[in-house]
């Protein structure tokens, strides 16, 4: 894989995982 | 504020004009004033795009969204991080290979120079509003702490950014950018730790968090399928992914900024530092709203932020109602405060019965809170003439003047003037661009040379700035700014994007087809504006494809070539 696609895959797996754990925090903190 | 506070600020003012001048090279050719003779590296053109996009209008309106409301408002950037991949693939490269100065040079040699000035044009009346509603909101807030006219405040606020900008071109805003969002982030994140340790020392951090979800602030996702509503996971990544892509694709303020980047390659990443950190950056912003609700559960609040107004209806005739509504606002804040309390403590003995008992207590008298202060609201609206106020846009201001130690109030305060410059540096600087690049030298004088359009060019950025702050004065009496911005950023930004779409996917376009379509994108926003409660951010999204739909269809109808 191409350092520019190993680049998107990087952006797209961090913003998955800020949302996750956005996700998470609304859920924990809004029981 | 203190002397102290005043000498902060005031040393802020000088040193960044002063380094905006220092940073300037080779402002004596047009490449090098209007793309840094694409010289800069990408963290430098980085956090150039950060801080051209997080004015003070974010700093001082999201965070009392993120009191009043909570964090719903972050939904808004969800999809940013997607829009910044596909503008790395697809505009970043063809701006740069097309070898020009403003986004719109482009659509001349795709269609012709109608499309390009009327897109053009677009972007010089909508930014030309919008920077009036950047310069606005310090304005506005200035003008609450220190007794001044708004419009003083206003064309003080602009005349140092326009000093150096005028100056030193894009060189000097994108490097004041830099040390600018520094100065940002570093008040962002000393206004957290004060409200962390201003909090009673019974109550954590996690404690803090609970009452504030128990409140419903710390609603991330809304998933309503309700077009009215505006902030939802939906308007977030779908209406505002055409918002971005609009922005950051084909918006001067931003085009401009990744032509200057060294190489291609620094272009884009200069981009994937906005899609890493704007939703954190943002987030925190909105965590401060949040905190600041918190802290005011223990600290009794002003039922009104805005001193002004509130001094206004205190001697007005209804003097005696105001005084009722205090009472009660007292009462129901001494009530929440108790509740808050007690839900607090039934957390941590872990108690469900006490904690289900103690959560509606709390939620009841939240409500009774917003009640009054609705109703406090209502009362400023009547006796001021002011139907637009929006308490909210005072929170964080008054908070930063009446909570945080000296020192601190001018450093903030100072960073609220940076998220202002900053973004106002970074506009003006287009809109000079556009406006020499696409019109004075385009049909006015196409021969000029270098010194003739540098002189063009400083006098067009004191247009700007001097029309920007005659906006300013008036955009100060609309509502909540931030929605104010979008607005106008709405009503055009989705048809232009539709326009560059049509340019770079599909190949039979023509100037016919784009100039109709684009026509026909703004017709129908306008349409959607006015006639219906459809939210602003599926307006982008609505833009985008009529002007695509109709400009392809007209296309292939008058034939694939010019016009």
């Amino acid at each position: 894989m191409s350092s520019v696609r190993t680049t998107y895959v990087k952006v797209i797996a961090v913003w998955a995982i800020t949302l996750a754990a956005l996700y998470a925090f609304q859920v924990y903190f809004s029981r | 504020m203190s002397a102290i506070d005043w000498t902060i600020i005031g040393l802020y003012l000088a040193w960044i004009v002063w380094d905006g001048i220092r940073m300037s090279r080779d402002t004596g050719k047009i490449e090098g004033y209007f793309l840094a003779s694409k010289s800069l590296p990408w963290w430098a053109v980085g956090l150039s795009v950060m801080a051209t996009q997080l004015s003070a209008i974010t700093m001082t309106s999201s965070t009392g969204q993120g009191y009043a409301d909570g964090i719903g408002l972050l939904q808004q950037y969800y999809a940013l991080p997607i829009a910044m991949i596909i503008i790395s693939v697809t505009f970043v490269p063809f701006f740069r290979n097309a070898n020009i100065y403003t986004a719109y040079e482009y659509l001349e040699r795709r269609f012709d120079a109608r499309v390009r000035s009327m897109t053009a044009l677009l972007f010089l009346f909508s930014r030309g509003m919008g920077t009036g509603v950047v310069i606005s909101a310090p304005a506005v807030v200035l003008s609450v702490l220190i007794g001044a006219d708004i419009s003083t405040i206003c064309v003080l606020l602009a005349v140092p950014t326009a000093i150096y900008t005028m100056y030193g071109g894009v060189q000097a805003v994108a490097w004041t950018d830099v040390k600018q969002m520094y100065l940002i982030v570093f008040g962002l994140v000393a206004a957290t730790v004060t409200l962390v340790t201003g909090l009673p020392d019974s109550i954590s951090v996690t404690d803090a968090l609970t009452l504030a979800g128990t409140a419903g602030k710390l609603q991330a996702f809304n998933f309503s399928t309700d077009p009215s509503v505006r902030f939802t996971f939906w308007t977030g990544t779908l209406g505002a992914l055409f918002l971005f892509l609009s922005y950051f694709g084909t918006d001067q303020s931003q085009v401009q900024r990744y032509l200057t980047a060294k190489s291609d390659a620094e272009a884009q990443t200069s981009l994937f530092m906005s899609a890493y950190w704007k939703i954190p950056l943002q987030a925190l912003v909105m965590i401060i709203g949040v905190l600041m609700f918190v802290f005011y559960l223990f600290t009794p609040p002003p039922m009104l932020f805005n001193s002004v107004h509130e001094q206004r209806v205190r001697a007005s005739a209804r003097a005696g109602e105001y005084a009722g509504l205090e009472q009660r606002f007292t009462a129901a804040v001494d009530a929440r405060s108790a509740a808050a309390q007690q839900l607090a403590q039934a957390e941590r003995l872990g108690d469900s019965t006490a904690i289900a008992a103690q959560q509606a207590a709390f939620r009841d008298s939240e409500a009774q809170v917003k009640g009054v202060r609705t109703e406090a609201v209502a009362l400023v609206k009547d006796v001021t003439g002011d139907r637009s106020y929006n308490d909210v846009n005072y929170v964080f201001p008054t908070y930063i003047v009446t909570q945080m130690p000296v020192g601190l109030i001018g450093l903030l305060m100072a960073a609220i003037f940076a998220a202002a410059m900053s973004s106002i540096a970074g506009e003006l600087s287009a809109l000079a661009t556009s406006t020499v690049m696409d019109f004075y030298r385009r049909w006015v004088r196409s021969d000029a040379d270098d010194a003739h359009l540098l002189r063009v060019s400083r006098f067009a950025m004191l247009f700007w700035a001097l029309f920007a702050s005659v906006v300013a004065i008036w955009a100060a009496e609309l509502g909540s700014l931030i929605e104010v911005v979008n607005r106008f950023g709405s009503f055009f930004y989705g048809s232009i994007l539709g326009v560059f779409l049509l340019a770079i996917g599909w190949s039979r376009a023509n100037a016919i087809g784009a100039l109709v379509g684009l026509v026909a994108g703004m017709s129908v926003v306008a349409y959607f504006t006015l006639y219906t409660n459809v939210a602003f951010l599926w307006h982008n999204l609505i833009g985008a494809v009529v002007v695509f739909v109709v400009g392809m269809i007209v296309s292939e109808v008058t034939g694939p070539r010019k016009a």
